[in-house]
């Protein structure tokens, strides 16, 4: 018997969604089996499993990692490795913290309305992302440094520098003794409070509940619209959207036509940063509303787990929202399983891995058949 | 021919579809003698690559038998990758030599028997070993090798007979040389030829592919033809005519190559506006040696400037060096008057000139992408910051239709077409897409009869009806000769010429270019 793997004459149909959903169901398997070895009933986890992809706290991580998940797709597709989105995403806070709490503080008087340091906010906290990004691919383009641990310890300069703030020059007044910032002024926040309602039917129960979740996240949604629209736009329509492309098969054809292809790759990491400072920014004002010491221990790892999104997505822009729910509801089952007294917080990072070392496995099988031969 | 008659490889029914759906070979029977050089020819995208790549073990069939001579006897084989080949002595020779140049030959050589994993000694032992072999077959074939001589020190015929003796080190049955001896300087080209006798003399079986029919008629026994997948014909060289051959390779188009008369145009008028200027330029190589040493020449509005050169002679650094992309050590490169020196690429390109690179599919192009995406880049038709499209695609389609690229389509990725319709894409679009001038390093490489007369066609036409300036190296002598309004020859750095191709014999030319 002889296995033979064979180039595909016609690539698999819908075949990002078939190994999406391959590595979901394999994933699966493999956790249970792990943690069904060491006693733990497969169906109680199952069942804990199956609850988080329909809770509706799943509304905002896929909604967080939607927006990150388009972000790191841009510079994915130039096979850029941006793992510095957990990095950006933090750093791009300060802004808004400055602005809200410090320039514009409504109790000392602002001197303009609260929809321009909203904006103001989003804005710079954008291009300090940006900024941030460039600078990896700056050090890639121009000193030929690996991306990839350059982001990652970038990531901890951020933690680092915001600790340092919240420890020191940004320490706030009425925390209670926490050590952490003030809360954002009521004014700049940005949730939408749909009110508590009491409704027997259990499936409206649901659906109102799901509803809540939007409205409170409404700008979320709004943010990962528009980012979806944008990365759709940069690569139908624009003539970086095609370098980027090109830059992430054969950046010398690039440089044969004369395009400056590290010009390109810092601005490329610029604007990838820049999308992931749109979220984080509207992180703070929608869900955060202070920063907190500490940052690394109580993040809830976007800035990683977005790799994951744009992995599992194939760097295909119209998975991301799927990959992001699937990402969302294993990040969620860590938590239901752990409320069902099934393990403790390692069984996400179980589940998540599981899931991803089946999709590693089965993502070539998109372009390539396997067969077997007697 | 094939004394003793017995089949060393036969392929039966042999199809294999692309991805894309292009069917690359269809029901292809074929059986190749022990003793025979058997040349096989076809039009681009006619399947002959394909073919001795399934022998090869690089492409695996979609169905079909392949069978090879083991002791006396067809046997079935699968063959999965080239290691499974070379153990049944099949070896591929590319016309780009497949060795790594930091490495000397005898390392090349031991590499390649130690991933066969043969029966013997540890890889240090066997280099010395298999140095006393490349010596003593240097001595039977009349090669002038070190066998410590690292490869990028040697030159491009040099590198090809590394690959033959590479063969013979392994006891190739069967040698599978693709477009090998196109590039040769005649000369050498002749020595080539008494080898390849040789070694069908010692029972070796060769299949040549070519698109030189003259090579094929003067070195072949036997000529098989291939077109869309399919073997037309297979027959004996001394009973079919070359016409006949190009009847059968390209049907009605053939007739073309009987009407080709592109040649440097005798009545132009040559204008004296300097497009390209070069002064004393030195350029150094990847490794740091100086290849071009001191090179100056011209090239003026409507004129063609060959450099004829054995490849590795410094042409593909001069080339370079003229478009941006290689910075000199001194000299100066003026394009339409403005100093370009070590400015780039980016300023060059934007005085409307393009570039068809040495590298093709390193600098030429991006293989996982479009006809439409690779078109748009040197284009670059924009509104601003957006593309415009229907502009693009229109010059794509054009591009597809006059230059008869085999795709399915705009949209169909470079990596589902055939090497030839490859470069094809490569190729019109940096003849079409300048507006100043055009620097081409083996414009025509690849490219059958009819596609390469079409090619050498619409650069004369841009040169003579749009006064671009065309800057062309070729390893191709006749090509050179055929199309250039002045000719320069390169050789071990320096630049000799200006010369006239009219009054120039061949000879003289060719003298230069070994000398």
């Amino acid at each position: 018997m002889k296995m033979v793997v064979l180039r595909r004459k016609k690539e698999l149909k819908y075949g990002a969604l078939v190994v999406s959903g391959l590595s979901l169901l394999l994933g699966l398997l493999i956790y249970v089996a792990i943690i069904g070895f060491f006693g733990v009933n497969p169906l109680d986890a199952l069942t804990s499993i199956a609850r988080a992809f329909v809770t509706p706290t799943v509304v905002k991580d896929l909604l967080v990692l939607s927006m990150l998940g388009y972000a790191l797709l841009i510079a994915f597709k130039a096979s850029l490795w941006n793992i510095g989105g957990e990095g950006q995403f933090y750093i791009s806070m300060l802004p808004g913290i400055v602005f809200t709490l410090y320039l514009f503080n409504p109790e000392q008087g602002a001197a303009i309305p609260p929809f321009a340091v909203v904006l103001l906010s989003v804005i710079g906290g954008s291009l300090l992302a940006a900024a941030w990004a460039a600078l990896a691919g700056t050090i890639k383009a121009y000193l030929q440094i690996d991306e990839v641990p350059v982001t990652v310890i970038m990531n901890y300069v951020v933690y680092y520098l915001l600790n340092f703030l919240v420890w020191g020059p940004l320490k706030g007044k009425r925390t209670f003794g926490y050590l952490r910032t003030d809360e954002i002024p009521g004014v700049y926040r940005l949730n939408v409070r749909l009110p508590m309602l009491y409704i027997s039917d259990p499936a409206l129960s649901f659906l109102y509940s799901i509803a809540r979740q939007v409205a409170y996240y409404s700008s979320f949604l709004m943010g990962a619209f528009l980012a979806a629209v944008f990365v759709w736009w940069v690569f139908r329509f624009t003539k970086l959207g095609l370098y980027v492309r090109i830059m992430g098969s054969n950046p010398n054809y690039l440089r044969a036509t004369g395009v400056n292809t590290r010009a390109l790759a810092v601005a490329t990491m610029a604007l990838s940063g820049a999308m992931v400072g749109l979220a984080g920014s509207l992180y703070l004002l929608t869900e955060l509303g202070r920063l907190p010491y500490e940052l690394e221990r109580q993040t809830a790892g976007y800035g990683y787990l977005a790799v994951l999104v744009a992995w599992l997505s194939l760097l295909d822009y119209r998975l991301v929202p799927l990959s992001a729910y699937i990402v969302s509801a294993l990040r969620n089952a860590g938590t239901t399983i752990q409320v069902a007294g099934l393990g403790g917080v390692e069984q996400t990072l179980i589940l998540i891995g599981s899931v991803l070392l089946v999709y590693s496995l089965t993502r070539f099988l998109i372009e390539y058949e396997v067969k077997v031969e007697w | 021919m094939h004394p003793d008659g017995s089949v060393a490889v036969s392929v039966r029914g042999l199809r294999k579809i692309f991805p894309g759906g292009v069917t690359a070979l269809d029901d292809v029977s074929l059986d190749v003698y022990s003793g025979e050089i058997l040349a096989l020819l076809g039009e681009n995208g006619s399947g002959k690559s394909t073919l001795v790549k399934v022998l090869y073990g690089v492409y695996i069939p979609d169905s079909g038998e392949v069978m090879v001579n083991i002791s006396g006897r067809l046997t079935r084989v699968h063959i999965r990758e080239p290691i499974e080949a070379m153990r049944y002595g099949i070896v591929l020779v590319s016309q780009v030599p497949q060795l790594i140049d930091k490495l000397s030959v005898a390392e090349n050589l031991a590499l390649t028997l130690s991933s066969l994993k043969l029966k013997g000694s540890t890889p240090l032992s066997r280099i010395s070993r298999i140095s006393s072999v490349i010596e003593r077959e240097c001595e039977r074939l009349g090669f002038k090798i070190d066998p410590n001589e690292k490869v990028y020190n040697l030159t491009y015929t040099q590198k090809q007979q590394v690959e033959l003796l590479r063969a013979l080190a392994i006891n190739a049955r069967v040698l599978l040389l693709d477009e090998v001896l196109t590039y040769l300087p005649t000369r050498e080209k002749r020595k080539f030829y008494d080898i390849l006798l040789k070694l069908r003399d010692e029972g070796r079986s060769i299949v040549l592919i070519t698109h030189k029919l003259p090579e094929a008629f003067e070195v072949s026994d036997r000529i098989a033809v291939m077109r869309n997948g399919k073997i037309l014909g297979v027959v004996n060289t001394k009973e079919i005519t070359l016409q006949e051959v190009r009847s059968m390779m390209f049907g009605a188009a053939a007739k073309l190559l009987a009407n080709d008369k592109t040649t440097r145009g005798k009545a132009r008028k040559a204008s004296e506006g300097e497009e390209i200027v070069v002064e004393g330029l030195y350029v150094k190589d990847d490794y740091g040696r100086d290849v071009v040493n001191g090179a100056n020449l011209v090239v003026r509005r409507g004129e063609i400037v060959g450099v004829a050169g054995v490849a590795g002679n410094g042409q593909r650094e001069l080339l370079e060096a003229v478009v941006g992309l290689r910075k000199p050590e001194r000299g100066t490169v003026r394009i339409a008057g403005l100093d370009v020196t070590k400015k780039g690429a980016k300023l060059v390109r934007s005085l409307g000139v393009s570039f068809i690179p040495d590298r093709p599919l390193e600098y030429g192009c991006s293989i996982d992408h479009s006809v439409l995406d690779n078109v748009a880049v040197p284009f670059s038709l924009t509104n601003g910051l957006l593309l415009k499209w229907d502009p693009i695609r229109e010059v794509a389609e054009k591009i597809v239709s006059e230059y008869q690229v085999v795709a399915p389509g705009v949209e169909a990725s470079l990596k589902s077409l055939s090497g030839g319709n490859v470069m094809k894409v490569i190729v019109s679009k940096e003849i079409e897409s300048a507006s100043r001038a055009i620097v081409a390093y083996n414009p025509t490489r690849a490219l059958d009869e009819v596609a390469a007369a079409y090619v050498r066609q619409r650069i004369r036409d841009r040169a003579e009806k749009d006064q671009l300036a065309v800057l062309m190296a070729s390893e191709d002598l006749d090509e050179v000769l055929r199309i250039s309004d002045v000719v320069y020859v390169a050789n071990s750095g320096r630049l000799y010429g200006p010369l006239d191709p009219e009054s120039t014999p061949r000879e003289e030319v060719e003298k230069l270019m070994v000398m």
